[in-house]
């Protein structure tokens, strides 16, 4: 409804504070980021292996008045050149959301700004947009342009999510709100998960989603065959749903099968071995690593990561053509895995169609996505409710 | 420690994770609410695979719908048992540490008298072991085959 010109300085503030980051921003016009400024909090979870809930909303609390503070400075504005204040309203943490979800009500109702509620996964595929149109807006002049043909067949894949959105605009490609419809998720374990799984399985560690990237180059990817067993889309309860996804991940299954390979060749006690070595180093490097590594369990490691990269690749694509996606986008923490951008690069060559990935700054999760993903709700007038709150397992699409 | 209380030991046996879904659909018969369970068992051995039938038969979610809470720490399902309504939680504490940390978690809230609790991991915390009103224990024996255990106090 509303046009470009009747919108002010274009300037939306985000807030980030779904998980273990406390973030915040200023993107104007959902294309160009002015500051963008992450409290990583790696520091604090790495003693504890994890992200812990009440560390978690602990270090929001403490972080977050200096991070909107600093991604203000930065951007050279103060609050009251602000078209809008975003956040994201879900899914992750209950607690963590809500110290985001509050300073952002706080800081609209005193400055008379309006609330807009993104989904965090919504902000994951903004993020893969917000860069593309930054590069084209370096290469062409007309920076609101499209760079990705839509619709888009979005895989966002991490710890906890390895789900399939087509991605879609409606209207006009300077004011349409964005569509989101779930055609494909896992059925069990996400594919990060996975990896870092296989990775504990081997006594590298936890989470070791990365070691299990830096390693697998020295294996023999096609020494293990792993199969993945075809998951059917059921209708148990027809009505109950409008559209059952209908491409399903499994990846329960490969971690057993690592499980059952480990068993047979004996790899126990060569597991334990550098399960202990590495505990004595306190940040072990790859150099560290790799010697640790026997052939075999090389060999294993990029089996593996070679089967999960395929079915993820043979997914992607196919549900992009049966769909007929014009471009394939993909987030979330495994975008970073070496072996998945170059075999989705090389597939999508093949294809003539065009994929984008994130850079490193922008596939873990920062409030630059988030501010990109609530422009086109400001154009469109898609506020948040007074009463906006945490939803830890918020959907995207149906 | 004189918990003299007798218990009450039943045992499964599964040849494939199809197996596993229909033990967790079979066991559920036994989970008389409230429950609060440690779900014991390595990793691979069927964890959420068991869980996936258990759901079912509470006709709380489909298998497909079932997938693993280690990263999320729980997941809800309403579903319902002799058309009393259920609650059934599926949780994962792998990444918490301390007793402190679990507060967050709200397991008194979720232990209510209508809840059905799968804790994985729920070893490693006293405090949790004490709530716990038994456990399913799911170990490997030999290839695929695994031995299942529930024991209720």
């Amino acid at each position: 409804m509303t046009d470009e010109t009747s919108t002010g300085s274009g300037l939306i503030l985000a807030i980030e504070s779904s998980c273990d980051e406390t973030a915040a921003a200023v993107v104007e016009r959902g294309s160009h980021t002015l500051s963008s400024v992450v409290a990583s909090q790696i520091a604090i979870h790495s003693r504890y292996g994890g992200v812990v809930p009440e560390l978690a909303s602990r270090e929001h609390l403490r972080n977050i008045v200096p991070v909107v503070r600093a991604a203000l400075d930065r951007a050279g504005c103060t609050l009251s050149n602000l078209d809008a204040i975003a956040v994201t309203s879900g899914p992750g943490l209950a607690g963590a959301l809500l110290v985001g979800i509050s300073y952002a009500k706080a800081l609209a109702y005193a400055t008379g700004k309006p609330l807009l509620a993104v989904n965090h996964i919504e902000g994951h595929i903004h993020a893969v947009l917000l860069e593309q149109r930054q590069l084209s807006a370096t290469a062409a002049a007309d920076s609101i342009s499209q760079p990705m043909p839509l619709p888009a067949l979005a895989l966002v894949v991490s710890g906890g999510h390895t789900h399939l959105y087509l991605t879609r605009q409606q209207g006009s490609p300077r004011d349409g709100g964005w569509t989101y419809q779930n055609v494909g998720r896992t059925v069990d374990d996400a594919a990060g998960e996975a990896f870092d799984k296989v990775a504990k399985l081997l006594g590298l560690g936890y989470p070791g989603g990365p070691w299990i990237d830096g390693l697998a180059p020295h294996g023999n990817s096609k020494a293990v065959a792993f199969a993945f067993a075809q998951v059917k889309a059921k209708l148990h309860r027809p009505g109950q749903r409008a559209a059952m996804p209908r491409f399903l991940f499994s990846f329960s299954g490969i971690k057993t099968a690592v499980l059952r390979y480990v068993e047979v060749h004996d790899l126990q006690s060569s597991i334990r071995a550098r399960h202990g070595a590495l505990a004595e180093i306190t940040s072990p490097l790859l150099s560290d690593v790799l010697p640790l590594c026997d052939a075999q369990t090389l060999d294993l490691i990029a089996s593996f990561q070679r089967a999960v990269v395929g079915d993820l690749k043979r997914k992607t694509f196919l549900a992009a053509e049966v769909l007929g996606a014009h471009s394939i986008l993909v987030s979330g923490g495994v975008a970073a895995n070496q072996e998945l951008r170059t075999r989705f690069t090389a597939e999508a060559a093949k294809r003539g169609m065009p994929v984008a990935f994130p850079s490193l700054a922008l596939s873990t999760d920062n409030a630059a996505m988030i501010a990109a993903a609530a422009w086109p709700k400001l154009l469109a007038g898609d506020f948040a409710p007074a009463n906006l709150s945490a939803d830890p397992s918020l959907a995207l699409g149906r | 420690m004189a918990e003299t209380t007798e218990l009450k030991v039943y045992q499964f046996e599964s040849a494939s994770s199809a197996e596993t879904i229909q033990v967790g659909r079979e066991l559920t018969k036994l989970l008389e609410p409230p429950k609060f369970l440690i779900l014991k068992g390595n990793l691979g051995t069927g964890k959420t695979t068991l869980v996936k039938g258990i759901a079912q038969a509470l006709d709380a979610a489909d298998p497909d719908e079932v997938t693993s809470p280690t990263f999320t720490l729980i997941h809800e399902y309403e579903g319902s048992r002799n058309d009393k309504p259920v609650l059934l939680y599926h949780l994962d504490l792998y990444r918490l540490e301390g007793e402190r940390q679990l507060e967050t978690l709200g397991l008194d809230d979720i232990s209510s008298p209508d809840s059905i609790v799968l804790v994985e991991w729920g070893d490693k915390f006293k405090s949790v072991l004490k709530r716990s009103n038994g456990e399913i224990h799911i170990e490997a024996a030999g290839g695929d085959t695994r031995k299942i255990t529930v024991t209720l106090k």
